[in-house]
């Protein structure tokens, strides 16, 4: 009952989050230099083009009249039309939103993947080379940025190699419509399109393989010192004593409770990708909506701009709740801090 | 049985027996720097949009690379003695996508609904056409009726692209069909619009029953990639997915491309002038000698073999306007000594001279641009500051005098293939205020002689008229003139056809593109 009422505590604290992230991204979309409506008319428009379509934007009202209107937008659940697409805010989002949300989602099953293995590998052999060998990847792969091994990966496996394609989410030539998720693994297994699904997956390796070796690095020194530090406990020497097998003793009773880490910064890299993935998506022209975002930012294509931070927003804050409910059921000491 | 026979009969039953041969498509992949805002022909303003609309749509008449007026939907036009009524005859062949014929009614609808609008193209017509001055004779001849003389209208007519108006209406909604044409196409061009992921790509697929058909090796597949990234556009060019870059990639990619065998470099001269825009009405360069000093002071060898590839601009107007351009006015030479020498007679004489260089940031070759000015002015006395500013920036800093910065450099290019295109939007005091006219010229003299090249019918007459304010430009110097710009393509080398074209994106109507490979 007291977790309950923790959770709906946190539930409230982020609606407040949100309301004000929505004030002060309204706020900062409006001092950023440039007329939106000039830019969207293109630079030949006329002053009474202009004037015209500033009025249908309700940029002649006042600023707390016009935040009124967004919100009362929002609450319908209407995010107004984009100047950049001509289209609604909602469509667009929810096109590119599937895109990024698939990328960011191979990112950090990549991530967990190869990290936590990685930690669990370089905890075990504390000091031995594989320790070693397992911290030079993780320190270099956590200081690489993103744009640098994007590109690295690119040339490597797009230019040299020509392994796997470098741009988009399919081939060309290949006609496919995710019409039930928005995601090509999901919606290709559903609809029994093998051939779309390696396909998908071909086009998924790199930008994710460059978005993931961050987050993969921080996941592996994590795990190890979070290892490291459980397995001095008594207990599992203990366990070690009473000769529960070596297998056993490290996935289960050392392993688990070290999990707790990895898994916050999981959930906190998890959410902030969908915002963030957007030199990884620009290199790999991948349709995504921090992509989207970027462009809209650019173009200073208000609605859209409000649209994207809100949905990032919304999706940070449920992400983070939901890690808050799993790092409960991981590590049931949370839960009992819960009940205090 | 003859051989002849004997090999027709075979063939017959090979056919007969296979079906008919299936022919390779012929697919041309390029990427674009940004994305398609909009396919909406009312509201289509830039660059990309007009891209894929002149692949989309075809309006009554089109432009060729030496801005010469070609028929399209019409097929023929006759423009009143006063030049204030033009009629055209649309041809009788002339068809939609879907087979429907292309109406005079349709003109009026795509018309009506442009000025309903009012964006897009609709500032080009903005005091000529009004609600009512599109008229039908008959079903297949049209009459625009111009509120004024204005002697450019012919080459403004090809920014209208024809919508088929039975297919529009019925999803006209709340919005004059707005959100419908966002994301259908009604229209008669060439290519149908197959894909649109707004991100990240656009296809458009041939119209085989296209009324004015195909020249020899068409182009069956159009697919454009957005992505400015050059690792990116190389990769897709060694993997053998790019056909042919967009124009904005860099010396090395080209180079790049051009090195695997696949690709040929294409450069071209266009249209568009690349200029110092110099504020005559702020310090330092309201004086006269200041703006000639700064002509002097330009190391134009430097800029256009070294920092920026581009040609010889040697008046406002790029020598693309061949019939109107001032070939007297000599080319602007590089000559510090004559900087001095005018400095000396300028009103800021004798002390430091404070100026601000403004360029738009993130552009690497403006910076080296406004580097190199920097190190020669300064070696004349001048005291500069270096103002780099985001574009959106640089359109608000334009809207007044007094934020408008000394030295700006700006891109222009002609939006129809006419003079005026170049001298109205940059020099006329009612075209004040913008990105275009950043050197507020404001000058009656020049207002007359736009205003009276606008409003005579006569070519000849227009031509003196546009050299002389060409010469008079020159004299008041508002403008350093850097260099026509060079388009340049890395293509592959089966692909032809591209030829600059001084209207928009109108050079890529890939109708006039063949692939020449078997």
């Amino acid at each position: 009952m007291e977790f309950l009422s923790f959770l709906i505590k946190r539930v409230l604290w982020s609606v407040l989050v949100l309301v004000g992230l929505s004030m002060v991204i309204f706020v900062i979309a409006r001092v950023v230099p440039g007329d939106p409506a000039r830019m969207a008319l293109g630079p030949r428009a006329t002053p009474e083009q202009v004037a015209t379509m500033q009025a249908e934007l309700g940029l002649d009202q006042p600023i707390l009249q016009q935040y009124a209107l967004f919100i009362e937008g929002l609450t319908r659940g209407d995010l107004g039309k984009s100047l950049l697409t001509e289209r609604p805010v909602n469509d667009d989002i929810r096109e590119t939103f599937a895109a990024t949300f698939e990328l960011v989602l191979c990112t950090m099953i990549l991530a967990m993947g190869f990290g936590v293995p990685l930690g669990m590998i370089a905890a075990y052999w504390k000091d031995k080379w594989p320790d070693t060998a397992v911290r030079f990847f993780a320190i270099f792969a956590a200081v690489t940025p993103s744009f640098f091994l994007a590109l690295l990966l690119q040339i490597l496996a797009g230019y040299v190699l020509h392994l796997l394609p470098t741009t988009g989410r399919l081939p060309n030539s290949m006609e496919f419509e995710a019409s039930w998720t928005g995601l090509l693994l999901i919606d290709s297994l559903i609809s029994g399109r093998l051939d779309v699904f390696g396909e998908a997956l071909r086009h998924l390796l790199l930008p994710a393989l460059a978005l993931a070796a961050a987050t993969m690095g921080q996941m592996a020194r994590l795990t190890r010192a979070s290892m490291i530090d459980v397995s001095r406990q008594d207990y599992i020497e203990a366990a070690r004593a009473f000769g529960i097998p070596e297998w056993l003793r490290v996935t289960k009773y050392m392993l688990r409770p070290s999990f707790v880490p990895p898994l916050t910064i999981m959930g906190l890299e998890f959410a902030s990708l969908i915002g963030g993935a957007f030199v990884v998506e620009m290199v790999f022209a991948w349709p995504g909506m921090a992509a989207y975002g970027i462009r809209t930012i650019l173009q200073k294509d208000l609605n859209a701009v409000m649209g994207v931070v809100m949905v990032s927003g919304v999706f940070f804050v449920l992400v983070n709740l939901a890690i808050d409910v799993l790092v409960g059921f991981v590590d049931p000491r949370v839960r009992i801090r819960g009940r205090r | 049985m003859t051989y002849h026979k004997l090999l027709a009969s075979t063939a017959a039953v090979a056919f007969l027996a296979f079906g008919a041969p299936s022919f390779a498509q012929t697919v041309v992949t390029m990427n674009t720097v940004q994305i398609f805002g909009t396919i909406d022909p009312a509201k289509i303003s830039d660059y990309t949009d007009y891209m894929a609309a002149v692949n989309l749509y075809d309006g009554l008449i089109s432009v060729d690379s030496s801005g010469n007026l070609i028929p399209e939907l019409a097929e023929s036009w006759v423009v009143s003695p006063d030049a204030k009524e033009v009629t055209f005859k649309i041809r009788e062949d002339a068809k939609f996508t879907d087979g429907s014929p292309v109406e005079a009614s349709d003109v009026i609808y795509s018309i009506e609904r442009l000025l309903r609008i009012n964006q897009g193209p609709a500032n080009l017509f903005a005091d000529v056409l009004t609600p009512g001055s599109v008229t039908a004779v008959d079903a297949k001849t049209v009459k625009f009726t111009l509120a004024k003389t204005f002697a450019p209208f012919l080459t403004t007519v090809p920014a209208i692209f024809i919508l088929n108006a039975d297919a529009v209406k019925p999803n006209e909604g709340a919005d004059d069909a707005q959100t419908w044409l966002a994301t259908n196409v009604a229209g008669a061009g060439a290519y149908s619009l197959k894909s649109w992921d707004r991100g990240a790509e656009m296809t458009i697929t041939r119209n085989p029953d296209y009324y004015k058909g195909f020249l020899e090796g068409p182009i069956d597949t159009v697919h454009w990639i957005i992505t400015s990234d050059e690792a990116t556009v190389k990769s897709l060019a060694a993997s053998g997915e790019l056909t042919m870059t967009s124009q904005f990639q860099s010396p090395e990619t080209y180079k790049a491309l051009v090195d695997m065998g696949r690709f040929k470099m294409v450069s071209q001269d266009t249209g568009t002038a690349f200029y110092l825009k110099l504020n005559t009405k702020v310090a330092p360069t309201d004086d006269i000698h200041i703006r000639r000093a700064l002509a002097l002071a330009t190391d134009y060898d430097t800029i256009r073999q070294v920092i920026f590839p581009g040609g010889v601009l040697s008046t406002p107007l790029p020598k693309a306007f061949a019939a109107y351009h001032n070939g007297d006015i000599p080319e602007p030479k590089f000559d510090m000594e004559g900087a001095k020498a005018e400095i000396a007679q300028s009103k800021y004489a004798g002390a430091p001279i404070p100026i601000t260089l403004g360029y738009v940031a993130g552009t690497g070759f403006e910076e080296e641009i406004s580097l190199l000015m920097q190190s020669n002015l300064e070696q004349l006395g001048f005291v500069v500051t270096q103002a780099a500013d985001p574009w959106n920036r640089i359109t608000e800093i334009a809207g007044k005098v007094e934020t408008t910065p000394a030295v700006n450099q700006i891109f222009f290019g002609p939006t129809y293939p006419s003079p005026d295109s170049m001298f109205f939007t940059q020099y006329h005091s009612k075209a004040a205020g913008t990105w275009a006219s950043m050197e507020w010229v404001n000058d009656p003299d020049v207002d007359a002689m736009i205003d009276a090249a606008r409003a005579t019918g006569d070519t000849a007459e227009q031509a003196k008229i546009y050299k002389e304010l060409q010469a008079k430009l020159d004299d008041m110097k508002p403008d350093v003139y850097l260099l026509t710009q060079t388009v340049q393509h890395a293509m592959d080398n089966c692909l032809t056809g591209f030829n600059a074209v001084p209207m928009q994106s109108f050079d890529y109507d890939f109708t006039r593109y063949q692939w020449t490979c078997k």
